[in-house]
């Protein structure tokens, strides 16, 4: 079985894209994007506790990297384009997670994406996201929807934490982008100094 | 003039709409902020300040408490009202 790195959010969709994989008998890291201070310790706290489900469930040790996400968060607002902000946000996720999957000797990136649910999932702006890492992705709940997915999380005692009050992201821009391209998004990264952020981010990750 | 306090959506905290909408100067508001002692984050779009709790302020005139305490969200909200104008005026 292969190894993998997953990202996860504290959503209701993240615990259930891992327990695809983990039933299929495959390893799996987490990987979380800690976006404080522009949400509260809801998310963080929902990760641990669903990983605790998941480890016990499958009987693996899933180790989990939080990795600071705040300081770049506050970059790409002050000197990118906010309507491309959660495309720029998500390719640090994948760029950091890549990073730790190559450190770890995992050989694929996890993600519980679905199509279309929010402004980062439309295709263009997956396809975006996703240009920014050259290990292989595996999405296994784009076929399914909200419902589908919702009663998955219940049956695996997930979605009771997925659902617990907290704040949602607050750098989500007012109107963000639906559709970008890749041209767009280059340019928007010339501002920033992309390598030196993901290196000072995934050096200060704690690992769970 | 702003809608009530009314927990936000995610239920994880307390929000204010500014109606109609309205552009805060957010560098005035941070300097004054930090004058009275309160650590700041500023993000160009927003400011998070370490008030009672935790509380994000938008350009766009919304506040975000984060707090599950109604009476705490109260309170620090109206310590911020009188800040909350476009041109430093009273609130």
């Amino acid at each position: 079985m292969a190894r993998g790195v997953m990202l996860v959010s504290g959503g209701i969709d993240s615990p259930v894209a891992m327990h695809y994989l983990l039933r299929q008998g495959h390893e799996l890291l987490a990987v979380h994007m800690d976006n404080r201070p522009f949400t509260d310790d809801s998310p963080l706290a929902k990760v641990v506790d669903h990983l605790t489900v998941l480890r016990e469930r499958y009987h693996q040790p899933i180790p989990l990297y939080v990795v600071p996400h705040g300081s770049t968060q506050i970059t790409l607002m002050r000197e990118t384009d906010r309507h491309v902000g959660c495309v720029l946000c998500r390719r640090f996720m994948w760029r950091s997670a890549e990073r730790i999957a190559e450190r770890e000797g995992a050989t694929f990136l996890v993600t519980g994406e679905a199509l279309g649910q929010v402004a980062s999932q439309t295709l263009s702006n997956m396809r975006s996201a996703t240009a920014s890492v050259h290990l292989p992705i595996v999405r296994p709940l784009i076929g399914l929807d909200k419902q589908e997915i919702e009663a998955v999380a219940k049956s695996i005692g997930t979605y009771e934490i997925s659902t617990r009050p907290g704040v949602c992201c607050q750098a989500v821009p007012d109107k963000p982008a639906t559709r970008s391209n890749l041209v767009q998004i280059l340019k928007e990264e010339e501002r920033i100094d992309v390598e030196q952020i993901i290196d000072d981010c995934v050096r200060k990750a704690v690992v769970l | 003039m702003y809608r009530t306090l009314r927990l936000c959506t995610s239920g994880g905290g307390f929000e204010a709409v500014p109606d109609p909408p309205r552009k805060l100067d957010l560098a005035r508001i941070r300097t004054s902020l930090e004058h009275d002692g309160v650590s700041v984050v500023d993000a160009r779009v927003m400011l998070i300040a370490a008030l009672g709790s935790e509380t994000t302020i938008s350009r766009t005139g919304r506040v975000l408490i984060k707090t599950a305490d109604p009476r705490v969200a109260e309170r620090v909200f109206q310590q911020l009202r009188p800040l909350l104008t476009e041109d430093g005026s009273t609130a």
